[in-house]
C-alpha cells in the first residue's frame, strides 16, 4: 500500500490532538442551537424562578421573532389567491379575499415559466453535487494536520472571502474559458463557499483519527478511508452543506443573468426577479412609457409562493441532520 | 477614432473595467470613414424614403431586453415580417428588463458587446466612451440618410449637441421626437371634481385650490399623496412643478447634472439648489403642506402605499402618466374615475422646459458596438439601422406592425386603426391578441415612444390625445448647450455633485415639511456653498466655453 508509511507516521502527531480540539471545535461551528442538549447532560443554571421567568421571556421573543418571519409570507401566500383589486387597496393580511385560482393557472401554463424552473432544478443539482464533490475532498485535506502547506492551502481560501475580481473580470473569465451559456457558469465560480469549507474541516478534524489508522492498518488507502469511513460517518455533516449549497443555488440568480444570453436557459429565480423589481424600477422616471411594464401584484406573490414552496420542503427532512451536524462535537470531551 | 489617455481611460471606467477593456480598444479603428470591404449586403443607392433590404441574408447579434410584459420569443411574426422586408435576422443576448443596464455594463467591457445596442439612455453611454468598445456614431451618420433627414426637418442639431463628448463626437444614436412630448402631469379623481362642482385646474394655483376644496369637503383627507419617489423623493411630482417654476427638483435634479442648471437669461449653468425660483418652489410647496394639502408622507412613500390611499379613497390626486392613469382606473372601485389633469402651468406661463435632453430623452437610444466596425456588413448594417428606427415606414411597423394583419387605415390620414381583436395600453382592451406579447410590435427595443407627432397621436386613447392636444400650445424654453466634461471634471463633479444633491434633496423635504424654517434659506444657502456648490457650477461652465472655442 502506497499510502500505508504515510497514514502510521503521522499517528503520533493525532494522538496528541483530540483533547485541545475537542474544546475549541464547537466555539468555531458560529451559533449554538443546542441548549436543550447541554442541559440535559448539566444542568446550568440550575432551574430556579429566575430560569423559569427567562424561559419564558425567551419563548416570547422568540414567537415574536416566528410570527416577523412567517408574516410577510404568509401574507403573500394570502395575495396569490387575492383579487388584484383587495391587493391594491391593500385589503389583504393573512386571509385572500376575492378567491382568485386564475392566477395559478394563468402563471403554470407560461412555458417560459416551466422550463426556467426546469434550469433551476438542473443547475441546483448540478452545482450542488459539484460544490459538495469539490468542498468535501478540499475539506478533507484541509483536516489532515501532517499536510504540508495547509495553512497556505487554507490561506488562499479564506483569502477569497475577502477580496474577488468583480464582475467584469469574472464575467471576462467565465467568457475565456468559454463557459458561458453551460451549466459550468453557474457551478464551478460557487463550487466552493469558503464558510462551509471551514465548518466541514473542523467536522473532519473532530472525528477519531484511530477510526481512520485502523482502516490503514487493515489496508486501505487514503481514497478508499476517505469514501469507506470517513463518508459514511460524516452524514450529518453532508446533509447540513448539502441544504446550505442546495438553498443557495436554487435561490441565486445573479450567475444565470450574468453568464446566460438566451432566455431559456435562465433560472427560475431571473423570471421572478424581472417580474417583481420591473415593477419598482418603472418608477424611475427614465424609462419611459415606452417600456413600462405593470405587472399584476397576485402575479408577483404566486410566482413567489411557486418558487418558495419547493425549497422550503426540503427542509424538514434534513432537519434531523441539520441540528445533529452544526452542533456536533459539542458533547465531546 | 479618438485613442482615450492612460489616465482618462483608468479614470473612467475604473481598474478592473479598464483592463478588460483593453481588450474591447484593441479593434478600434484609426480612421473614421466606413472603411473597404464594409459594403457587403448594403444599398448603394439607399436614402429617405428607400425599403432597405439587405443583398443577401444577414445576421446581426443585437442585445435583446426582454420585458416581463412581453417576453421575447424568437418566433414573434415581427422577426418574420421584418426578415421579408430586410432580409435581416437578429442573433439576441436575451437580457432580463430588470438588470438590463448591468448586463449591458459587463458585455461592453467584458469585449462580448452585440454588434446592436439598444434601450440606452441619454448619459448612459459616457460611462463607455473612455474604454473605446462603442463606436463613435457621429462619424458614420452620413451612412443614415432618414436620422440625418429627421434631424434636419425637426431642427434636432441643437438636442443632438447635447450628447457630444469632450472630443466633439456623440457615441448614441437616440431616438427622436418631432415636439417635446410631455408625460407625466396630475391626475385627480374626476368624480369628486364633479361632485364638488371643481372646475379642472391649468395651473398650479388653480391646484392649490381644487385641493382646498376637496380638504374642505373631506378635513381628514390629504387630497394629494404621491408617489414615483425613487430614485429621488417627490421625483415626478417636483419635476413638474420646478419646471414650471424654472428651476430642477425631483427627477429633473439628478445624475449626470445634479443639478447643474442653464440659466438662460445669464447664459450660464447656475446651481438649481440655491435659484430664487427654488425657493419660490419650495415655498409654494410649504404652503399647501400646511393647509394640510399633501400628505406627509408623500415624498418618501413606496408607490404601492400611495396607490392604496388613492384607491381606498383617502386620497384624490397623484402623479400619474398616459399608461399610469389606465391601470389606475383598474384598480378604482367602479363608480369612481380618474383623469389626467392638463399640465398645471407655474410662474413661467405656459412654457415646457425641456430637460438636459429635450427631445432625444424619452425613449432609448442605440449604441454600436466598435467590433461592427470590421464586420463586411457595417454599412448594411448602419442602413438597417437607420431604416428600422427612424425612417417612418419603419417607425411604423415597428410600432404598429403590418396593415391588414394588426391594424387598419393609416396614420398619415388619421384612418389608423388595431385591428378589432388586436388589444395594446388601453386600445381595445377586450382584444384577445396583444400587439406586444403575440406580435412582437410596439417592442421597447425597436419602437420607442419617438417619431413624428401625428405617429405618437396615434396611439393614445381620447382622453390622453386630448391632453397632448393641450400641451400644443406651450411654447419651449431654451436648450442647455453642450457643456461635455472630461473623465477628470466627470470625476470631481460627481463627487461634489452626489453630495450637494443629497444636501439639497434632504433640506429640499425639510423645508417642504416646515421642519426647517424657511426663515433660514439663506444659511441653507451658505451651507450648500460650503460644500462647494459654486466650484461644482463653475466646472459645467468652464467645459461649456472649452466646448465653445473649440468646437464652435
Amino acid at each position: 500500500m502506497v499510502s500505508e508509511p504515510a497514514v502510521t507516521e503521522s499517528a503520533p502527531a493525532r494522538d496528541a490532538r483530540p483533547a485541545d480540539r475537542s474544546k475549541a471545535a464547537p466555539r468555531g461551528h458560529g451559533g449554538d442551537p443546542a441548549p436543550g442538549r447541554r442541559r440535559g447532560a448539566r444542568p446550568w443554571p440550575p432551574p430556579g424562578r429566575g430560569y423559569r421567568a427567562f424561559r419564558v421571556i425567551n419563548a416570547i421573543i422568540l414567537a415574536l421573532v416566528a410570527v416577523a418571519v412567517l408574516f410577510p409570507f404568509l401574507n403573500v401566500l394570502a395575495q396569490s389567491f387575492s383579487s388584484e383589486r383587495y391587493i391594491n387597496a391593500g385589503q389583504v393580511s393573512l386571509w385572500p379575499r376575492g378567491l382568485n385560482v386564475t392566477t395559478y393557472e394563468h402563471v403554470l401554463s407560461d412555458p417560459l415559466f416551466w422550463s426556467n424552473y426546469r434550469n433551476t432544478v438542473f443547475y441546483t443539482v448540478t452545482a450542488t453535487a459539484v460544490a459538495m464533490a469539490v468542498t468535501t475532498c478540499y475539506a478533507y485535506v484541509l483536516s489532515k494536520p501532517h499536510l504540508r502547506g495547509r495553512k497556505a492551502l487554507v490561506g488562499i481560501a479564506v483569502f477569497t472571502m475577502f477580496f474577488n475580481g468583480g464582475i467584469i473580470p469574472n464575467y471576462v473569465l467565465v467568457s475565456f474559458l468559454h463557459l458561458r451559456d453551460t451549466v459550468w457558469a453557474i457551478a464551478l465560480p460557487n463550487a466552493i463557499n469558503v464558510f462551509n469549507l471551514l465548518v466541514m474541516k473542523s467536522f473532519f478534524e473532530n472525528m477519531p483519527p484511530e477510526l481512520e489508522e485502523a482502516a490503514a492498518v487493515d489496508g486501505m488507502d487514503t481514497y478508499r478511508i476517505l469514501w469507506r469511513i470517513v463518508l459514511p460517518l460524516s452524514k450529518a455533516v453532508i446533509a447540513t452543506m448539502t441544504l446550505f449549497y442546495a438553498v443557495m443555488f436554487w435561490n441565486s440568480w445573479f450567475a444565470a443573468f450574468l453568464y446566460m444570453d438566451n432566455q431559456g436557459l435562465f433560472s427560475v429565480t431571473v423570471y421572478l426577479r424581472n417580474i417583481v423589481d420591473s415593477v419598482t424600477s418603472v418608477s424611475n422616471g427614465q424609462l419611459a412609457a415606452g417600456t413600462q411594464v405593470q405587472i399584476a401584484a397576485n402575479i408577483q406573490a404566486v410566482t413567489v409562493v411557486l418558487v418558495a414552496v419547493p425549497i422550503l420542503f426540503i427542509y424538514p427532512f434534513i432537519q434531523r441532520y441539520f441540528v445533529s451536524g452544526v452542533t456536533l462535537g459539542a458533547v465531546k470531551g | 477614432m479618438h485613442q482615450p489617455s492612460r489616465r482618462r481611460f483608468l479614470a473612467g471606467t475604473g481598474a478592473g473595467a479598464a483592463a478588460l477593456a483593453l481588450a474591447a480598444c484593441s479593434n478600434a479603428p484609426t480612421s473614421s470613414s466606413a472603411p473597404a470591404g464594409s459594403q457587403s449586403g448594403g444599398m448603394k443607392n439607399f436614402g429617405v424614403g428607400t425599403q432597405f433590404k439587405a443583398a443577401a441574408p444577414l445576421t446581426f447579434t443585437i442585445a435583446m431586453l426582454s420585458n416581463p410584459a412581453y417576453p421575447y420569443n424568437a418566433n414573434w411574426p415581427f422577426f418574420k415580417y421584418l426578415k421579408q422586408m430586410t432580409n435581416v435576422s437578429f442573433n439576441p443576448t436575451v437580457i432580463p428588463f430588470a438588470d438590463y443596464n448591468t448586463k449591458i455594463a459587463a458585455l461592453v467591457n467584458g469585449g462580448q458587446a452585440p454588434m446592436i445596442i439598444p434601450k440606452v439612455y441619454p448619459g448612459e453611454e459616457d460611462q463607455y466612451v473612455a474604454g473605446g468598445a462603442i463606436l463613435p456614431v457621429s462619424d458614420y451618420v452620413h451612412l443614415m440618410p432618414n436620422f440625418q433627414d429627421k434631424v434636419a426637418k425637426w431642427n434636432l442639431a441643437g438636442d443632438l449637441d447635447q450628447r457630444r463628448q469632450s472630443n466633439g463626437k456623440y457615441y448614441l444614436l437616440p431616438s427622436l421626437l418631432q415636439s417635446v412630448w410631455q408625460d407625466y402631469s396630475l391626475a385627480a379623481r374626476a368624480d369628486i371634481l364633479d361632485k364638488l362642482s371643481i372646475p379642472t385646474p391649468g395651473t398650479w394655483t388653480g391646484v392649490q385650490s381644487m385641493m382646498l376644496a376637496m380638504k374642505h369637503a373631506y378635513p381628514h383627507n390629504y387630497p394629494l399623496s404621491d408617489r414615483f419617489n425613487q430614485p429621488t423623493p417627490g421625483g415626478a411630482f417636483l419635476n413638474i412643478l420646478s419646471a414650471a417654476y424654472g428651476t430642477a427638483a425631483g427627477w429633473g435634479y439628478q445624475a449626470p447634472s445634479n443639478g447643474a442648471y442653464w440659466d438662460a437669461s445669464s447664459s450660464a449653468f447656475v446651481f438649481a439648489g440655491t435659484m430664487p425660483q427654488y425657493k419660490a418652489m419650495v415655498t409654494f410647496v410649504n404652503e399647501m403642506y400646511n393647509q394640510g394639502l399633501i400628505d406627509p408622507e408623500s415624498f418618501t412613500q413606496a408607490d404601492a402605499i400611495a396607490l392604496q390611499k388613492l384607491t381606498s379613497g383617502k386620497s384624490f390626486v397623484i402623479s400619474d402618466n398616459a399608461q399610469g392613469v389606465v391601470t389606475d382606473q383598474a384598480a378604482l372601485p367602479s363608480g369612481q374615475t380618474i383623469v389626467k389633469l392638463p399640465l398645471p402651468a407655474g410662474p413661467l406661463g405656459k412654457t415646457l422646459a425641456q430637460n438636459a435632453s429635450g427631445r432625444i430623452s424619452s425613449g432609448g437610444g442605440v449604441m454600436i458596438s466598435s467590433k461592427a466596425l470590421s464586420s463586411p456588413n457595417f454599412t448594411a448594417m448602419l442602413q438597417f439601422i437607420d431604416w428600422l428606427y427612424y425612417s417612418d415606414a419603419g417607425q411604423l411597423f415597428a410600432k404598429w406592425g403590418v396593415q391588414g394583419v394588426t391594424y387598419t387605415g393609416s396614420v398619415a390620414d388619421g384612418t389608423f386603426k388595431l385591428e378589432p381583436d388586436v388589444t395594446w395600453a388601453g386600445l381595445n382592451p377586450a382584444g384577445t391578441k396583444k400587439l406586444n406579447a403575440t406580435y412582437g410590435f410596439s417592442n421597447g427595443v425597436f419602437s420607442t415612444y419617438t417619431g413624428s407627432t401625428q405617429l405618437l397621436d396615434s396611439q393614445f386613447p381620447a382622453a390622453e390625445l386630448a391632453f397632448q392636444k393641450g400641451m400644443a400650445s406651450w411654447a419651449l424654453s431654451p436648450l442647455a448647450p453642450p457643456a461635455p466634461l472630461t473623465t477628470t471634471q466627470q470625476q470631481s463633479a460627481t463627487l461634489t455633485g452626489t453630495t450637494l444633491m443629497s444636501t439639497v434633496q434632504s433640506q429640499t423635504l425639510q423645508f417642504i415639511l416646515g421642519k426647517r424654517p424657511l426663515s433660514q434659506w439663506d444659511q441653507y444657502v451658505s451651507e450648500v456653498n460650503s460644500q462647494g456648490a459654486s466650484r461644482f457650477v463653475s466646472t459645467y461652465n468652464q467645459a461649456y466655453s472649452t466646448y465653445k472655442q473649440q468646437h464652435g
